[in-house]
C-alpha cells in the first residue's frame, strides 16, 4: 500500500482531506498511553452493526446504554470479544482508548424524538 | 479413487429413471465436462450445476409420496459457531460438506458413516478479531479433490479419497486485511475460483483463480482497482474501496466465461447526498463494486460487466445472487438477484433485458428501468438521522440463500424479505492500522415496513417477466436456500427450524418436518444405492440471524447460535 492510514482519526475530517493528511502519519500499535480515538465515530464505524442505534438499543449485541456491567467487565469484553458473537479489539485499542469507550457508553442518553 | 468410485457406480447402477444412463460417468474424475453433464444422482457444485438451478432431476420423491419422507440419518459436525451455513455436495454417493472453521467431512450418503474429516488449523487470534467468522458456506469438487476456503485467507485442496491436504495456498494477507474466505469456490477447467470478503472493510476485494493441480495462483481480478475503473473513485479511494465477491458465481461453457457478483463499496453508507459524483466518502460510480462481471475463465480478463447499482450507498451488493442461465425462444438469459430485492435479467453478455422487484417494500430507489437497468429516483443520504426508514433492511430484499429454477415448470422459486431500518448516516474515517476495521458509516436499527410487519415470502415466478404464479408467506424471512425437483416439489427450510415441501405447480404445502434448529444453509438431493435422499443443513446464527431474537422473540430467544446438524431424509415406505 502506498498510503498508510492512522488507526482512528482524531477529528471527523472530510474524506477528501483525510486521505492526503493520513498519508503523512505513521501507524502505531495500541501500546501508547494516549488515545487518538474519535469515540463519536466509533459505533458508526465498527460497533454499530451489532450495537444498534449507537448502543442505545439491543440488536445483535446487547443494549449498552444504562449497562449494569462494571468497567472491568466492559474492558475485558472489548479486549477479548466473545467467540462467534463479538470480535476482540485488544490489538486495536489501547487502555486509554477503552477508557474513552467506557465513558461514551456510560454517557449514552435516549434519542431525542 | 477409482476403486471406491467404481463400487459406488455399481451400487448406483440400479438408480432410477434418467439417472441410469449416466452411471457410466461415475467412475470418471470430476471435470468441467462431468459437471456440465449434470447427472441428477450427484450435486457437484454449490449452485447444483454451472447454470445455478438448485434443481434436482430425481423423481423418486414426488408429490404423491413426499408425506412418507422421514429422517434417514443425521450428522453432527460439532463446534458450529454461528450455525451451519453450507451447501453439501455429492459425488458417486459420497456427501461432502463443510462446517464452521472450514471443517470438511466426507460421509457415506446412504448410511451417514463418516469416511474422513479434515479440521484445518486456523489463526485463532485472527478468527477472534473477525466479525464474519468462523462460518463457511461450502466446498467445490474437481480432479479428485475437495476445495475449501478459510477465514484466514487460504484455499485448501484435499484428496477426495483420504481427506489429506494436497496443497494449501495463502491468497490474502488476512492478518492485516481482516477479511478472508467464507464462500464456496467454483471449479472450472482445471482451476478453482474463489472470491474474498470485502464490502464492509477498507480493502481491495479480489477474485482469485488457482491451478487445481498445483495450488499456484493463476490470476486475480481486483474488484476496486482494475485500471479501467480507477477514474470512478474520487481521491484514489479505490485503494480501500471494499468490494470482493463473497459468494460463488456461475459458468457459461459456450463462451468460457465465469459470471461473478461483486460486493458493495465501503463505507456502506455515504453522506454525499445528490453530489455523490464529486463529494463524499468515495466520489463516483465505484466500479466494479455491486456489479456482475463476465471474466474470461482462462485469463481472468474482464469481458463484460453490468454495475447493478452505480455508487451503491445502501449495501445492496451483487455478490449473493445466483446466476440462473436458461434459454427461451432461442435467446440465452442470465437471471441474477441483487441484494436490493430487484431481479436483473440479462442476455449472455450482461445486457439488461428486464428488471423486476421480488419485494414489495423498497424505497432506496423509486424504480429501476426495466429496459436499461438505470436507477430512477435514487435516495442518496446526507449525514444525520434519516426521517424515513430505509427499505429493505441491511440484510437485503434477498440474501445469500439461493432460489431455484425448475425447467419442468418453467418457474423460478425465490424468497423475498420485507423489512426496513431506521438509519443515521455518520461520517467515518477508514481504519487500516494496525489492522483493517469495519467501515459502516451509519448507526441503524431494524424496523417494520411502513404500516406493516416484517415477513418473508416464497414466490413462484416466471424468471424473465417476473409474473407471479403463487406465493407463500412466512412470519419471519426464511434464510436458507430453496430447492425444486423433477418430482414437482419445492423445499423451503425455514428460520424456525421447519422444512416445508410444496407442490411446485400449485404452492400447496404437502409435508413439513421440524429439524429443531433454524436453517440458513443449503438443501440438496442426490441418489445413493438407488435411493433418493434430501440433505439439509440446520444451524442458526450470524450477521443476519442474530437479529431474529431481538426482532421476533419467540423460538429465537432460546435458539442456539453455536450448534448445527446435517439432516438427511429419505422415503420410509
Ligand atoms: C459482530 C457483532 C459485534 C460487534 C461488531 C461489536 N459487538 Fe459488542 N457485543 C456483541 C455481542 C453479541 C455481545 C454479547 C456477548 C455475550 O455476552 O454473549 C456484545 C457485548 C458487548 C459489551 C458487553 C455488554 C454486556 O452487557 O454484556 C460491550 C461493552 C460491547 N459489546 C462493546 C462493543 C464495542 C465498543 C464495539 C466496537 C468497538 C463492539 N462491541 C462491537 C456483538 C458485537
Amino acid at each position: 500500500m502506498m498510503f498508510r492510514y492512522l488507526s482512528l482519526a482524531t477529528v471527523a475530517l472530510s474524506i477528501a482531506s483525510v486521505l492526503p493528511a493520513m498519508a503523512q502519519q505513521v501507524a502505531g500499535t495500541p501500546a501508547a498511553e494516549t488515545s487518538h480515538l474519535d469515540v463519536d465515530q466509533l459505533f458508526a464505524t465498527t460497533c454499530g452493526w451489532c450495537h444498534s442505534d449507537g448502543g442505545r438499543v439491543a440488536g445483535k449485541g446487547p443494549q449498552l446504554m444504562n449497562t449494569k456491567r462494571s468497567d472491568d467487565f466492559i474492558r475485558n469484553r472489548i479486549k477479548h470479544g466473545k467467540e462467534g458473537a463479538m470480535p476482540a479489539f485488544g490489538s486495536t485499542f489501547n487502555d486509554a482508548d477503552i477508557d474513552k469507550i467506557i465513558h461514551y457508553i456510560r454517557s449514552l442518553k435516549p434519542d431525542q424524538p | 479413487m477409482k476403486q471406491k468410485q467404481r463400487k459406488a457406480a455399481l451400487s448406483l447402477a440400479v438408480a432410477m429413471g434418467a439417472a441410469l444412463t449416466a452411471s457410466g460417468a461415475m467412475a470418471q474424475t470430476i471435470d468441467t465436462k462431468r459437471i456440465e453433464a449434470n447427472n441428477p444422482n450427484d450435486w457437484l457444485t454449490y449452485h447444483g450445476s454451472y447454470n445455478s438451478y438448485h434443481y434436482s432431476g430425481l423423481t423418486q420423491i414426488n408429490t404423491k409420496n413426499v408425506k412418507n419422507l422421514s429422517v434417514a440419518w443425521i450428522h453432527i459436525p460439532g463446534h458450529s459457531t454461528r450455525g451451519l451455513q453450507s451447501m453439501p455436495l455429492v459425488a458417486d454417493g459420497i456427501l461432502y460438506y463443510t462446517g464452521s472453521y472450514s471443517r470438511v467431512f466426507a460421509i457415506d450418503g446412504a448410511t451417514g458413516g463418516v469416511m474422513w474429516s479434515y479440521f484445518p488449523e486456523l489463526d485463532d487470534a485472527l478468527v477472534s478479531r473477525q466479525t464474519h467468522s468462523p462460518y463457511n458456506r461450502g466446498a467445490a469438487l474437481g480432479e479428485g479433490k475437495v476445495f475449501v476456503g478459510t477465514v484466514d485467507g487460504r484455499l485448501i485442496a484435499l484428496d477426495m479419497k483420504t481427506g489429506k491436504p494436497a496443497w494449501d495456498t495463502k491468497l490474502i494477507d488476512s492478518q492485516k486485511l481482516t477479511v478472508g474466505f467464507t464462500g464456496a469456490p467454483l471449479y472450472v477447467n482445471g482451476e478453482v475460483v474463489i472470491g474474498s470478503q470485502g464490502g464492509e472493510w477498507p480493502v481491495q476485494g479480489k477474485i482469485y483463480a488457482v491451478d487445481a493441480a498445483t495450488g499456484k495462483k493463476k490470476w486475480e481480478f481486483n474488484t476496486t482497482g482494475d485500471d479501467s475503473a480507477k477514474s470512478t473513485w474520487g481521491n484514489d479511494t479505490w485503494r480501500i474501496g471494499g468490494g470482493g465477491g463473497w459468494m460463488p458465481g456461475g459458468y457459461d461453457a459456450k463462451t468460457n466465461t465465469i459470471w461473478w457478483g461483486t460486493s458493495n463499496p465501503d463505507p456502506l453508507y455515504d453522506w454525499a447526498g445528490a453530489n455523490w459524483k464529486t463529494d463524499g466518502a468515495r466520489p463516483g460510480d465505484n466500479r466494479y463494486t455491486t456489479s456482475v462481471l463476465g471474466l474470461d475463465a482462462e485469463t481472468g480478463k474482464l469481458k463484460f460487466y453490468h454495475q447493478e447499482l452505480p455508487h451503491d450507498t445502501w449495501d445492496f451488493d451483487s455478490a449473493p445472487g445466483e446466476f440462473v442461465m436458461l434459454q427461451r425462444g432461442g435467446q440465452d438469459y442470465v437471471v441474477h438477484p441483487n441484494k436490493s430485492g430487484f431481479i436483473f435479467v440479462y442476455d449472455d453478455s450482461a445486457h439488461v433485458k428486464n428488471v423486476w422487484p421480488i419485494v414489495h417494500n423498497y424505497n432506496f430507489v423509486k424504480n429501476i428501468d426495466p429496459k436499461t437497468g438505470e436507477l430512477i429516483g435514487r435516495r442518496d443520504f446526507t449525514a444525520g438521522k434519516q426521517g424515513e426508514v430505509l427499505c429493505p433492511h441491511i440484510s437485503g430484499g434477498v440474501s445469500w440463500n439461493s432460489g431455484s429454477y425448475n425447467p419442468k415448470t418453467g418457474l423460478y422459486y425465490k424468497l423475498g424479505q420485507e423489512w426496513c431500518m431506521k438509519l443515521e448516516v455518520v461520517k467515518t474515517t477508514p481504519v487500516t492500522e494496525p489492522q483493517v476495521q469495519l467501515n459502516i458509516g451509519a448507526n441503524f436499527q431494524i424496523a417494520p415496513p411502513p404500516g406493516g410487519t416484517i415477513y418473508g415470502h416464497l414466490d413462484a415466478r416466471d424468471p424473465i417477466t417476473g409474473n407471479k404464479k403463487w406465493e407463500v408467506k412466512f412470519p419471519e424471512p426464511p434464510m436458507a436456500s430453496v430447492m425444486s425437483t423433477a418430482g414437482d416439489l419445492v423445499f423451503v427450510p425455514d428460520s424456525r427450524g421447519i422444512v416445508h415441501a410444496f407442490d411446485a405447480t400449485s404452492g400447496k404445502e404437502l409435508w413439513t418436518h421440524n429439524d429443531g434448529l433454524g436453517h440458513q444453509g443449503g438443501i440438496i438431493s442426490y441418489a445413493a444405492g438407488g435411493k433418493q435422499y434430501v440433505a439439509v443443513t440446520s444451524g442458526f446464527g450470524g450477521m443476519v440471524s442474530d437479529d431474529f431474537a431481538p426482532a421476533f422473540g419467540g423460538v429465537y430467544k432460546s435458539m442456539p447460535r453455536d450448534d448445527g446438524a446435517l439432516v438427511v431424509y429419505s422415503l420410509s415406505k
